[in-house]
């Protein structure tokens, strides 16, 4: 498997390299490592899936690499920028440009209907997807003008992600998308993603504890205390709506 | 402590900055209402001490000359208690080294002990010894104001020769609290002074042996009706003696100068406060609120605990009581200390000769007590939703806030507006009242701005009508007695006068019916220039046909209309009652006053074409020569100079009115700060996850906080209209609040009292703005994704 990830990189150059990240938070007199050393790069296009328990560093990855949080020591580099040494402004432009986020509490702005949450984005982005399409992308073009009140979770969580994509991220930055849904709607969020990957190539990381997922990525990289334990590719991709837990 | 308790001061700790916010806005008003209250009863407890000790008369009178045994008619009148009869004159005063002219007053104590009535304060020196003529005590501020001592020497113009005079003593006197001389608004020590003489010295000085001017008297009982007996009595005994008419204690000029103010402070001390409070009051209802939904999974816990609804009432109730007592011991320290300033500066205008510090404490409980139980029901009110709720309801997050297309939006706006704008307009309509009260709140920041200028606009308006459109004189000349008009051409020959006008005045009491009111008829000529009546819109009256002119005020208290008939009492030469009509009335701004053209005066009291002085305009370089050869007239009794007036009056307006003003100015700080500055921490803590999902998805900083203040900028600038509006009326319900005799203050707002308002508002949110901005500047991005709100 190593061989084929290797001859993979050989193809590609990756967009994400991260070598040697370590990650220690100090919770008041104790130090906590979060990240003890991990190598890993991102291929583009590849749909990845970072599979662990809580605690195990997943997150604290998943932050560094979408420029939220920046590691202790080691090195990040974004196609050819260095993520570790980049400052607030430069972080902020990464996020603006290159990042779409998708949470696992949606975090949409309940003062915002569907269309105006991805408006937010494509206002300011280069060359974004009307945020009609995005929605459509997502299976919602009938909740255009619907406040996040006034729709289920699987649909909040549905235009989070038409709002990730709509500006046209290189990559796509998923925390637990389905940790506070059930599985239909959980199934119909990653049918999503899937659709956004295949149809859009947009290089997608999704971090849960939900082993199943794994299923349906091209990749997946495995978590425990910080170090990475397994990083296994996919023979064969599962469609997301045969996914079952 | 119990835990409850800790929790208590844990979660006051963590909003402290808008804990000491509202706490400040609820000390403002406090310190506020404790100053008035201080400085009122301090000067009403020391007055009336003052009033006490040194035998202030109830009853006073003036006549020209009466002879000594008539002061036992007096003191037979019934009701009457203790009589004091003097000889109180007008003269002229020389300081050596004083060019200006200065008038004063030299009243008479008895040769032997003191004054059964009106008894003086001595401040430093000795009594008068009888057996030396040119002893005198002085008026304290007359000295202070020349610097006179002990030992100094001054001299009394009278009938043309000057009689030196040696201070012995520095005095006071209860009946020159408010020391101003006539027709002078404010004291003006410099140009005004009393001074006290043996009754014997000063009255051959005068030519009053056996006999005396003035009498004051004590009653058995201050009853109303006794009152207006006695004077009747007072006024038929010194009638055929040329009596100018009694007056009651409560008419005295220094007296009514005094109860004017405190009325003033009485009034004054209840408004505003009150406007500081309700605004704390809605501060701590939202800022509980909030604080209340954000513990909503804590209180619910509190109560799977065991805790009872009412022990978790009383909790918030207890957040609320520690703002309020915080800011009631911080106004009520601050309150004092602004007293005590407050009373430092009315003791440069009203002088006493001791001091009684005096705080109701009554009043301060009220206040309190009334924060107090304002801040208990907002509380309440916050916390009552979620108390009601079951717990195992409350544990779970609350509903989603609904939100809806703002009517803004609906009118058409929507398509021009971006995604954060729209945040910004939904966020307000969402809460229209918090939203309203906000902008109330800050407004009445720019309306406390508003009436701190306006005084002091008004008051500038007030000086330019009376120095610059009604006297243009430089300066006017009284007489001892009226004089022959001729009088004019001597005055206009002197050297460097360049015109002359003849007034006249007489004493009299206007009737209608029962209503009566004691005044001066003023009498000018028809085509005076120098003097002149002057209506509301600043235009000239000509008073050229025969009757009377009154101000509208004074025709209102004898409720008359120009056309009715009046009846005026002369106050001498036995006091003639004639007929007069009322011609016109006049809305002037300074005193009550009767006017009428000398021709038709001169025939109503049918007289020698007298006049009883005039008004000069002279040559600025012969002024100092022009004084001189006045004064050295025998006839001339005083001169006063209209520029020493009004400079008097522009430093008692700058010494007293920029205290006020700063006093205002930090208070409306206060107030728009404590909005403004809540009112963001709230939107930024109801906010503050949107806020960070904004950031994690690749906004800039300054464009969340774009959002944030963008909010806060809506409600300032929508206060600023409403807070002028509000000044705007809050000044002209003050200005008729302090609308009394002696002067009218016109409402005039000038345009830079409206730009330092809406500049101090505008300052106070750009600091909260800066404030918040930090906040801002320090959101957990990565927390905010992890958890639910």
């Amino acid at each position: 498997m190593a061989v084929q990830a290797t001859a993979a990189s050989a193809r590609h150059a990756p967009v994400f390299a991260m070598k040697g990240v370590t990650k220690v938070y100090v919770m008041g007199e104790v130090e906590v490592y979060a990240l003890r050393g991990v190598d890993l790069e991102l291929q583009e296009g590849e749909f990845a899936v970072l599979l662990g328990p809580s605690g195990s560093g997943k997150s604290t990855l998943l932050n560094i690499l979408g420029g939220l949080d920046r590691p202790t020591a080691g090195q990040v580099t974004y196609r050819e920028g260095d993520l570790s040494e980049a400052g607030e402004r430069a972080l902020t432009r990464y996020r603006r440009r290159h990042v779409g986020f998708v949470f696992q509490f949606y975090n949409l702005i309940p003062s915002l209907t569907a269309r105006e949450n991805v408006a937010l984005v494509t206002e300011i982005a280069g060359d974004p997807i009307a945020p009609e399409d995005a929605l459509a992308l997502v299976g919602l073009k009938y909740r255009l003008d619907h406040f996040p009140s006034q729709m289920s979770g699987g649909e909040q969580q549905r235009v989070a992600i038409a709002r990730a994509i709509a500006k046209r991220p290189d990559v796509l930055l998923c925390d637990e998308p389905t940790g506070a849904l059930d599985i239909s709607t959980g199934i119909a969020v990653l049918g999503a993603l899937e659709k956004v990957n295949s149809e859009l190539g947009t290089t997608t990381a999704v971090i849960t504890h939900n082993a199943a997922i794994s299923a349906m990525a091209d990749r997946v990289v495995s978590l425990a205390d910080g170090l990475i334990t397994s990083d296994v590719r996919n023979s064969t991709k599962q469609p997301a709506a045969t996914i079952e837990w | 402590m119990r835990a409850l308790d800790r929790k208590l001061l844990r979660d006051l700790w963590n909003v402290r900055s808008q804990v000491l916010a509202i706490a400040l806005v609820v000390s403002s008003g406090i310190a506020l209402l404790v100053m008035a209250q201080g400085v009122f009863g301090s000067l009403l407890t020391t007055r009336d001490a003052y009033y006490t000790r040194y035998s202030f008369a109830d009853v006073f009178a003036g006549a020209k000359r009466v002879p000594n045994w008539i002061e036992e008619r007096i003191a037979a009148i019934p009701g009457v208690r203790q009589v004091q009869t003097r000889v109180v004159v007008s003269v002229s005063l020389d300081v050596p080294g004083v060019t200006d002219p200065i008038n004063g007053r030299l009243i008479s104590l008895p040769d032997r002990g003191r004054p059964a009535l009106n008894d003086v304060a001595l401040r430093r020196g000795r009594f008068l010894d009888p057996d030396r003529a040119e002893e005198a005590l002085v008026g304290e501020r007359f000295a202070e104001a020349h610097g006179l001592d002990l030992g100094d020497r001054l001299f009394a113009v009278i009938n043309g020769r000057r009689q030196p005079l040696e201070i012995v003593g520095i005095a006071l006197s209860p009946e020159f609290v408010y020391g101003i001389g006539p027709g002078e608004l404010f004291p003006d020590p410099k140009h005004f002074g009393f001074l006290w003489m043996t009754r014997r010295h000063l009255a051959t000085a005068f030519e009053m042996e056996g006999g005396f001017n003035d009498v004051a008297l004590t009653l058995t009982d201050r009853s109303p009706s006794l009152e207006r007996a006695v004077i009747v009595e007072l006024d038929a005994i010194l009638d055929p003696y040329g009596g100018l008419g009694a007056i009651p204690r409560a008419d005295q000029t220094s007296n009514w100068y005094l109860q004017n103010e405190l009325t003033q402070l009485e009034n004054m001390g209840l408004l505003v406060p009150l406007i500081f409070i309700a605004v704390a009051t809605f501060l701590l209802n939202v800022v509980l609120r909030r604080t209340v939904a954000v513990q909503r999974e804590q209180i619910a816990a509190l109560k799977a605990l065991g805790y009872s609804n009412v022990r978790l009432g009383v909790h918030y109730v207890q957040w609320a009581v520690v703002v309020v007592a915080l800011g009631a011991l911080l106004g009520i320290g601050a309150g004092l200390l602004l007293a005590e300033a407050m009373l430092g500066l009315y003791m440069e205008y009203f002088r006493f000769p001791l001091l009684i510090y005096s705080v109701s404490a009554s009043s301060i409980l009220i206040a309190v007590g009334v924060s107090l139980v304002a801040a208990t029901v907002g509380a309440l009110g916050a916390v009552r939703s979620v108390v009601s709720l079951p717990p195992a309801e409350a544990m779970r997050p609350a509903a989603p806030e609904t939100f809806r297309v703002s009517l803004f939006e609906r009118l058409g706006a929507r398509r021009w507006l971006s995604q954060p704008a729209r945040m910004v307009l939904r966020n307000l309509s969402r809460r229209p009242v918090r939203a309203g009260l906000s902008i109330v709140g800050i407004a009445f920041a720019g309306a406390i701005m508003v009436v701190g200028s306006a005084m002091m606009d008004s008051m500038d308006e007030l000086l330019e009508v009376q120095f610059n459109i009604i006297q243009r004189q430089d300066l006017s000349v009284s007489f001892f007695e009226p004089v022959e008009r001729s009088a004019v051409h001597e005055l206009a020959a002197l050297s460097g006068v360049l015109q002359v006008e003849p007034t006249n005045g007489i004493a009299a009491r206007l009737r209608n019916g029962h209503l009566q009111k004691q005044t001066a008829i003023q009498a000018l000529t028809a085509d005076a220039r120098l003097q002149r009546v002057v209506d509301v819109d600043y235009r000239a009256i000509r008073l050229d046909r025969p009757g009377l002119v009154l101000s509208t005020l004074l025709a209102e208290q004898l409720q008359v209309e120009p056309g009715d008939t009046l009846m005026v009492e002369i106050m001498e030469d036995g006091r003639p009652v004639r007929e007069v009509v009322l011609t016109d009335t006049v809305d002037d701004l300074l005193g009550v006053t009767a006017y009428m053209e000398q021709e038709s005066l001169r025939r109503l009291v049918r007289r020698d074409d007298t006049i009883s002085g005039a008004m000069l305009k002279i040559d600025a370089l012969a002024e100092e020569r022009l004084f001189g050869l006045l004064k050295a007239m025998p006839a001339v009794a005083g001169v006063t100079l209209r520029s020493a007036a009004l400079e008097n009056i522009q430093t008692y307006m700058l010494d007293n009115m920029s205290m006020m003003m700063s006093v205002n100015l930090l208070f409306a700080v206060i107030i728009a700060f404590g909005v403004i500055y809540n009112t963001a921490r709230i939107s930024l803590s109801e906010t503050s996850r949107e806020l960070a999902s904004l950031r994690v998805i690749g906004f800039t900083r300054g464009e969340i906080s774009s959002i944030l203040l963008g909010e806060l900028g809506i409600l300032t600038v929508a206060s600023i209209p409403l807070g002028l509006l509000l000044g705007y009326g809050m000044i002209a319900g003050v200005m008729s609040a302090f609308e009394s005799e002696l002067f009218r203050l016109p409402v005039v707002v000038d345009p830079n009292t409206f730009l330092v308002s809406a500049a101090t508002v505008l300052g106070s949110m750009a600091v909260s703005a800066w404030t918040v901005r930090r906040k801002l500047h320090e959101l957990d991005l990565v927390a905010v994704l992890k958890t639910r709100e």
